[in-house]
């Protein structure tokens, strides 16, 4: 089968060095293909080389076959003129940033329309209509519509070429989880239509599982395994596929452990030589980490690649010396026997928190009640605007509530009763100041200069002595959040609030750091009050969790019992949108059935 | 609109009223007795000083003294000038022409060099071309006005003979003929500045997601930079706007290099003769110009960008 | 791939120099302003005067070394004084916020409400009250830009996580500000203090043009530059030589800075 589009030999090189290279990839016409990568994988990276939209200094060579038109990338964009917007087309992640915001929306469409349809408001309308808008959006501007609208807006502009081949680069990834799957259903079901070739460029494994037939892995600048999506995730045989497969905290049960693979993802230009993940590979050896592997069959267990007979024309290839028996790859995760918690002593009770930020706006906290007992985890979950953040920031005293009350049981200092985590590891710190300046101001500022020291909060955390005199700029993003819930341990707080403290970490970082909260919940007995969006995250974490919508709680309970039988409506729709986590055994997602047709 | 408008107009009368009130105040603030300032160089007789305090009613309490300014300001009376004992708007009657067509000559040769070079500059950006004119821009924007002058009347009216070396002219086209080297030399510093400003603002469009989407959607060169150009409107107006400032303090030192009876050289001399009611009257005159100026780029950032307007009537 | 930057050495070399001249101007210059009346003007090249004399029969060499002093020493008082000002005023505005800051911004928008040169003439002028004075004037007219840059960084940094964490963990607000906000402040101000050096040294000689700041007589660029207008057809070198003086000094001062502040934001971008 000739395939619609064919990337041949990928090269992309930027001034650091090599970002991505010796990368090839095609999809069918019709066919979904995940491209899958943490950080710094190379995975956007292709996306522009494939559309010639590289940054200035970054330089793309192989070829781009699409249908019976081949072109040389390393032409420049130029070689690309007929191609790009005509017969492929992007869609980028941010849709708050890739509209023009001082255009109206039908403007941005009629753009890209063929010439003599341009000044059609009917077409237009009827593009809003196929990405499910009503026709007055086109006379909207862009910061008129909420993130979903605009993100439909943007498929409607990026559509209106009628392209052969769509790419879509992380383009649900700023959006809710519930907006998320309305835009991928409508997303499938234009494809459908269409019958258009998506290249889907993820970090989630979970819509690459329910989304894509097929899913390439790429690790810095390389691509480490391809083949059907079920085979894949059920047997990976590159164990960094499995690693990441097993990092992602599944949604359908609590794990004792989540596996999580050791280090971050490195540059791709500081790859010397070898294997790029021998670094962090339990089972590299002399030759991976010299010798770096091809993309190839596996040779290694049975040959007979059973696990993927939907696809023949696409069996799995994996570029690993030593890759995993598919028989024993499986890896068998327990599922965690319940802690048996009796009723712990109550820490802090909130009640009726209200807050609001602008009196025509409406409330961030509206009425809200919590408890948190002492050692106790307890989650809050919720999308953007449920006003789970405010709580938070209330409870640490960043914000003041217009009313309710916050009752701690303990008469312990402000800085001793709760610290917090919050999101984006890179601002966490302060720039100028080292690890251990920040570390003994914060034990000097707790009081607890001579109970513990610096090297006791870089051991807690999993970090070598030498840190100390390191600047977080010299850091990853895994270990400054490292540093930074040191830090928030060093007054030795009862309760340890963390705000989508692993939101912006890459799977296998994120598992890390989860697996280290739970170690700190068992070793220092102290409370956690964890709050995400994440349903899979909270499930790992929490004992009890409360749903927060628009700023009020609308269900609570023992997590378990509250993820295995959601009541309210809204957690269960919350629920049924996390992407591709309906087993992790290769179930068949809704979005698969469709495809088959 | 309407109500933005009247919103932004009100706030441009407090600000000059407040401007106004500081501008009163630098008779008092002036060292020595304001009257003996204000009888300039004539004899100081005890009856000459006793008939300016009359007329200025200096023994009136301050406020009311300033009201009494400000009201002849607003009726159009700005007073009479200690140096010619003119009145101050005869005075300005006569130079503000001059003034007038140097600026809008400056101003015109600015938008006209450095607005396109800056969107060159940026679409090029990291070139050769970018980093010459970049550089050039960094020279010309801290570069002072009167050295430039005085370096391109050498090179230009004395050495070359092209240009009339001092004077305004007889009229006509001969007016602006001798207005070519003072406005390039106003110009010089301005245009740096603007070509800086629209450069960083096509810069930063260019970096936008919605370029590189465009872009990849297959709109034309010729879309794109429309786009471009369309977001970048405003901030490079807005930056028009602050030019318009530094247009009036670079007029007082070309007038003054290239001996050009305008308003800045009839400042310069009033300052240094402690013609106080000119020096009010010119300081009281360029604020109102440059409020006005900003009134007008609020108003057209209204026009120009949605957001703006979301945020005016939200 | 790592090369040496060009444009601070570049711009090292005329700051030096002018530098040396300021500080050694007694050594290098002993006649700057010793007067030959009966000379009177000579052109560029005679002998003993190598850019030849003004109307005073003033050495234009030496007078231009020695005029190095009140280019240099005013303008580093008036961007440092004015800095200060900023900092201290631009901390508290933005770390306190509320009715100081209010006040602070108010009077920030009514100074900037008039064009720099025009307040600094008519105070300058109407105080008279020479050289010092015409540098405390343009500290205060100076300080507005330096306060809202300050305020602005302040704010910027204030919103971050970690200063939020400094303050959860119950740190003082004076060790906030200086210990966690300042230091992160304070690359993007030594640049812009870099930047006003070269502002007011334009507008210091700007001033001394129109006859303001510096006395009569006193060895000083601007000066040199309003009493050498006439001297265009006898000896321009007593334009140009202090001119150019003047427009490379600035030039350098702002490429300086121009880099300066260019890196601090790349590594503020990086963080």
């Amino acid at each position: 089968m000739s395939q619609l589009l064919r990337v041949t030999d990928l090269r992309v090189n930027g001034p650091a060095g090599t970002i991505v290279s010796q990368m090839d990839l095609d999809v069918g016409a019709g066919e979904t293909v995940a491209l899958v990568g943490e950080s710094g994988s190379g995975k956007s990276m292709t996306a522009k080389a494939v559309t010639g939209l590289l940054p200035r200094g970054v330089v793309a060579a192989g070829t781009l076959g699409l249908g019976d038109t081949t072109v040389e990338l390393a032409g420049g964009p130029a070689a690309l003129t007929g191609l790009r917007g005509r017969r492929i087309s992007l869609l980028l992640q941010n849709p708050f940033t890739s509209l023009s915001p001082v255009h109206r929306c039908g403007r941005q469409i009629a753009a890209a329309l063929p010439v003599e349809l341009r000044r059609s408001d009917a077409e237009v309308a009827r593009r809003l209509e196929e990405v499910d808008l009503p026709a007055r959006v086109a006379r909207q501007y862009p910061f008129e519509l909420s993130g979903g609208m605009r993100q439909r807006v943007a498929l409607a502009a990026s559509l209106a070429s009628d392209p052969e081949v769509l790419i879509g680069d992380e383009p649900t990834t700023a959006l809710d989880v519930t907006t998320q799957r309305e835009v991928l259903d409508l997303l499938a079901r234009i494809q459908r239509e269409r019958g258009m070739a998506l290249l889907l460029i993820t970090h989630d494994l979970g819509v690459a599982r329910e989304r894509a037939d097929r899913i390439l892995v790429m690790y810095a600048g390389r691509l480490v395994e391809s083949g059907a999506g079920d085979a894949i995730l059920t047997s990976p045989r590159h164990p960094y596929t499995a690693g990441l497969r097993d990092s992602d905290p599944p949604l359908d049960r609590r794990v004792d452990r989540l596996s999580a693979v050791p280090g971050s993802v490195p540059r791709p230009w500081e790859v010397v030589a070898g294997c790029a993940f021998a670094p962090r590979c339990a089972f590299a050896d002399d030759r991976c980490r010299h010798e770096a592997p091809p993309l190839e069959s596996p040779s290694v267990g049975s040959p007979s690649v059973g696990a993927n007979p939907t696809v023949p024309d696409h069996p799995t290839l994996v570029a690993c010396w030593r890759p995993l028996d598919p028989a024993t790859a499986v890896t068998v995760v327990v599922a965690a026997a319940a802690r048996d918690q009796q009723a712990p002593m109550p820490l802090l009770s909130i009640t009726g928190l209200t807050k609001r930020f602008s009196s025509d706006a409406p409330p961030a906290l509206d009425d809200v009640s919590i408890t948190v007992g002492a050692g106790e985890s307890v989650g809050i979950v919720g999308e953007s605007g449920s006003g789970k953040t405010t709580l938070a920031r209330c409870l640490v005293g960043l914000e003041r509530a217009d009313a309710g009350t916050i009752d701690w049981t303990s008469s312990l200092p402000t800085a001793r009763r709760a610290q917090i985590v919050f999101q984006d590891p890179t601002s966490a710190l302060n720039p100028s100041m080292t690890i251990g300046a920040a570390l003994s101001e914060a034990l000097r500022a707790g009081g607890q200069h001579e109970a513990r020291s610096v090297a006791d909060l870089l051991a807690l955390v999993g970090l070598p002595l030498s840190y100390t005199r390191r600047r977080p700029a010299s850091l990853s993003g895994g270990e400054q959040q490292r540093v930074a819930i040191a830090r928030a341990l060093a007054p030795a707080p009862q309760l340890l609030i963390c705000d989508e403290a692993v939101s912006s970490l890459d799977v296998s970082v994120q598992a890390q750091i989860l697996n280290l909260l739970a170690d700190l919940l068992d070793e220092l007995g102290l409370a956690l009050l964890f709050i995400t969006h994440d349903l899979a995250v909270v499930r790992q974490v929490a004992r009890r969790v409360y749903v927060m919508r628009d700023g009020r709680v609308v269900e609570s309970g023992e997590t378990e019992a509250l993820l295995t039988a959601p009541s309210h409506a809204y957690t269960r729709a919350l629920f049924a949108s996390v992407p591709g986590r309906r087993g992790d055994q290769g179930a068949t997602a809704g979005g698969a059935d469709d495809r088959s047709s | 609109m309407l109500r933005f408008a009247l919103g932004r107009l009100a706030a441009t009368v407090v600000l000059l009223l407040a401007v106004s009130f500081v501008v009163f105040a630098l008779l008092h603030l002036a060292p020595g007795d304001p009257a003996r300032n204000l009888l300039g160089p004539r004899p100081s007789s005890p009856e000459a000083l006793a008939a300016i305090r009359a007329q200025y009613h200096l023994d009136d309490p301050f406020i009311s003294q300033y009201l009494r300014w400000l009201g002849g300001v607003v009726r159009g009376d700005l007073g009479q000038s200690i140096r010619s004992d003119e009145p101050v708007t005869t005075l300005l009657a006569d130079r503000v022409t001059l003034t007038l067509q140097l600026a809008s000559f400056a101003f015109a040769i600015t938008v006209l060099a450095a607005v396109p070079l800056g969107i060159a500059a940026a679409s090029r950006a990291g070139s050769v071309i970018d980093r010459g004119v970049s550089v050039a821009a960094i020279v010309g924007v801290g570069a002072p006005t009167y050295a430039v002058g005085l370096l391109l009347l050498y090179v230009f009216g004395v050495n070359l003979d092209v240009f009339p070396v001092y004077g305004a002219g007889e009229g006509g086209l001969d007016r602006w003929w001798h207005l070519v080297l003072p406005a390039v030399t106003l110009a010089s510093g301005l245009g740096a500045l603007v070509f800086k400003l629209t450069r960083t603002a096509v810069l930063g469009e260019l970096d936008q997601d919605y370029v590189a989407f465009a872009r990849s959607r297959g709109l034309s060169t010729r879309q794109v930079r429309a786009l471009v150009l369309r977001n970048a409107m405003v901030p490079v107006v807005t930056s028009l706007g602050l030019v318009f400032g530094f247009l009036f303090g670079g007029t007082i030192l070309v007038e003054v290099t290239f001996a050009l009876q305008g308003i800045g050289s009839l400042l310069a001399g009033s300052v240094t003769f402690k013609d106080i009611p000119v020096v009010q009257a010119i300081t009281l005159l360029t604020a109102a110009v440059i409020a006005l100026t900003a009134l007008a780029v609020d108003l057209f950032s209204f026009a120009a960008d949605p957001r703006v307007r979301k945020r005016a009537t939200t | 791939m790592k090369r040496p930057p060009l444009t601070p050495i570049l711009c090292a070399v005329p700051l030096t120099v002018v530098v040396v001249c300021a500080i050694g101007a007694h050594w290098l210059a002993p006649d700057a302003t010793e007067q030959d009346v009966l000379l009177g003007v000579v052109p560029a090249g005679t002998s003993g005067h190598l850019f030849g004399t003004d109307q005073l029969g003033r050495d234009i060499l030496q007078l231009s070394i020695a005029g190095a002093r009140s280019a240099v020493v005013g303008p580093v008082c008036i961007a440092l004084g004015s800095m200060l000002i900023g900092v201290v005023l631009g901390t508290f505005a933005g770390y306190f916020g509320g009715w100081a800051d209010l006040a602070l911004t108010k009077y920030a928008d009514l100074l900037l409400a008039l064009p720099t040169t025009l307040i600094a003439l008519v105070v300058a002028g109407l105080v008279d009250g020479g050289y010092w004075v015409t540098v405390l004037v343009l500290v205060v007219l100076f300080s507005p830009t330096d306060i809202r840059l300050v305020r602005g960084a302040v704010m910027t940094q204030a919103a971050r996580p970690y200063i939020e964490s400094a303050r959860v963990l119950g740190l003082g607000r004076l060790r906030i500000m200086f210990r966690h906000i300042l230091p992160n402040v304070l690359p993007v101000a030594l640049a812009t203090m870099l930047l006003n050096v070269a502002f007011a040294l334009v507008a210091m000689s700007a001033l001394s043009f129109l006859g303001l700041g510096v006395g009569p007589g006193e060895p000083d660029w601007g000066r040199q530059l309003s009493d050498g207008r006439d001297l265009l057809g006898r000896n321009a070198a007593a334009v140009i030589v202090p001119g150019v003086l003047i427009i490379v000094t600035a030039a350098a001062i702002n490429l300086l800075g121009d880099w300066l502040q260019e890196r601090s934001v790349e590594r503020a971008g990086r963080r």
